[in-house]
């Protein structure tokens, strides 16, 4: 009873934040376009493709086109989600929404908690739909379906978590537009460090690195720590992805970037949840 | 019913609320006046916990200002009242419906009951966009008075109201004494708190000057706007 009533008013913020973000037209519009773009992916299978010489066969094709449109979705509403997220508190301030809210029996922790489900819920529909776009055409195209592109999706979902997380602290601390910029900042250095981290794991590199004494080469160097701590939204999405090639369970290994991307997680709902409690609500 | 303690509020360097300590019983219907930035309207947001106290202690109902059980009968109506934009008045009072936990149907009843106390009919369902300020104003209070509060926090209730919307808005007041509620009324219409209000309290420069009933602090052929010229610059 009482866990009821705690979760009753965050339901209720959740679901005043999704129907205030759809009054937005321009988030409507967005939505359209995209789903239509995604639709028009559905040519990319029946082409012929030639590597080396060899025609390319359509299991293949629909496999690469689907993890390629897998990333770009993923990609995209990442960025959608963040520029929802960073508008969230400034609109329910200037509105009045905060104080009227605030001022009923409704504890800041849930008010913050509602937003973040509100804007994790709205955008793993965005994000669901377009995959689900994807998985239907890549259904049709491979006469089976690729239900692991739906797990793969939900997976995926983790960061979009932490990208409404960390903007909408961030958007505590700075104006706005720098705080989606932080956010996008931090996402762009992890797809920038996994593929140097990739990249040093070729067997080109490796042989330079022996011969080089490379960072990467041996031991615990900065830049393994930077790999190993920063914020894993590559290797999340990257683990996702394994999934739609039918691999399985790709190890104990690939938890890390799960458990990278739940501590952070985390750490900034603490974080978020302390730098609310003191804010000043006008 | 509003207790605070020895309440002091910074913003900076500056010193919005000063060791103010006052009370309001409740039933009690008191005017908190003062001049421009004199910290009324940070004494009303210390109140319903929208702004935290450097120092000092404030009860609502004799709970904590920070628990928020304690704001579970209190209605408020803001300074600066503004609606969603893309929001109507109606949607507005049942979403502060839904979060005073008023079950729905007794929810329907009563924001139809509050759109005719505030003299919204027909326009309740045309979107804020369109609201003038004194419209706007009148939705704010009816979302106040939503759930029959026990206590009414009203910071500039008339600002924005037309000669007639400042006499319905009178009129509703009187009713809701009439009712017992408790009022703490933060106006600059004395002539309207005179009307309203038992007692006043007079906050200059964040410090409390005095607080009494309005009968005892006017003297003689005294009103309530001599005995503030006096006390503010005196």
């Amino acid at each position: 009873m009482k866990g009821r009533a705690v979760s009753s008013p965050i339901l209720k913020i959740a679901k005043y934040t999704v129907a205030d973000e759809i009054q937005q037209r321009s988030l409507v519009a967005m939505f359209i376009i995209s789903a239509f773009f995604v639709f028009l992916v559905r040519s990319c299978y029946k082409g012929n493709y030639v590597v080396n010489g060899q025609q390319l066969d359509a299991a293949t094709v629909a496999w690469q086109v689907s993890k390629a449109a897998f990333h770009f979705i993923a990609a995209g509403t990442m960025f959608v989600t963040a520029l929802l997220a960073m508008r969230s508190f400034r609109r329910d301030r200037d509105n009045g929404m905060q104080a009227c809210i605030l001022s009923k029996p409704i504890d800041r922790r849930q008010y913050v908690l509602g937003k973040v489900l509100g804007l994790w819920s709205l955008s793993i529909f965005f994000m669901f739909i377009l995959h689900g776009i994807i998985f239907i055409i890549a259904s049709i195209n491979m006469k089976s379906f690729l239900y692991s592109y739906l797990l793969a999706s939900l997976l995926s979902s983790f960061n979009l978590l932490f990208v409404v997380l960390a903007v909408l602290f961030l958007s505590l601390l700075l104006t706005d537009v720098v705080a989606f910029l932080c956010a996008m900042g931090i996402i762009i250095v992890s797809w920038v460090v996994g593929l140097i981290y990739n990249l040093s794991q070729g067997q080109m590199f490796q042989a330079l690195a022996h011969q080089s004494a490379g960072p990467w080469s041996s031991g615990l160097t900065w830049q393994k720590m930077v790999y190993y701590l920063w914020p894993k939204i590559s290797d999340m999405q990257q683990w996702a992805a394994s999934l739609l090639g039918g691999e399985g369970f790709p190890g104990r290994r690939y938890l890390y970037p799960l458990a990278n991307v739940l501590v952070y997680c985390l750490l900034i709902a603490i974080l978020l949840l302390r730098r609310f409690r003191k804010q000043d609500i006008v | 019913m509003i207790e605070l303690k020895s309440v002091t509020k910074r913003y900076g360097s500056l010193t919005a609320v000063d060791d103010v300590s006052l009370s309001l019983r409740q039933g009690e219907y008191m005017a908190l006046l003062g001049p421009n930035g004199a910290g009324k309207t940070t004494i009303v947001r210390l109140i319903l916990d929208l702004t935290r106290p450097d120092s000092g202690y404030v009860s609502v109902n004799g709970i904590a200002s920070t628990d928020p059980a304690c704001r579970a009968s209190v209605g408020y109506l803001a300074e600066n009242q503004r609606l969603p934009p893309y929001l109507s008045g109606w949607q507005y009072l049942r979403r502060c419906a839904e979060l005073l936990d008023i079950p729905p149907k007794v929810a329907v009843d009563q924001c139809r009951h509050t759109v005719e106390l505030i003299g919204m009919q027909g326009r309740e369902h045309t979107k804020a966009q369109t609201y003038s300020k004194g419209m706007t104003q009148r939705f704010g209070l009816g979302a106040a008075i939503l759930g029959n509060p026990q206590l009414l926090i009203l910071d500039e209730p008339t600002s924005g109201l037309d000669p007639i919307g400042i006499r319905e808005m009178r009129l509703l007041l009187e009713s809701l004494k009439q009712q017992g509620t408790t009022v703490l009324l933060n106006s600059h219409f004395l002539s309207e708190v005179e009307k309203l209000c038992d007692t006043a309290a007079i906050i200059n420069r964040g410090r409390l000057l005095v607080k009494d009933s309005i009968t005892s602090l006017a003297a003689a052929n005294e009103t309530l706007e001599d005995v503030f010229v006096r006390l503010v610059k005196g």
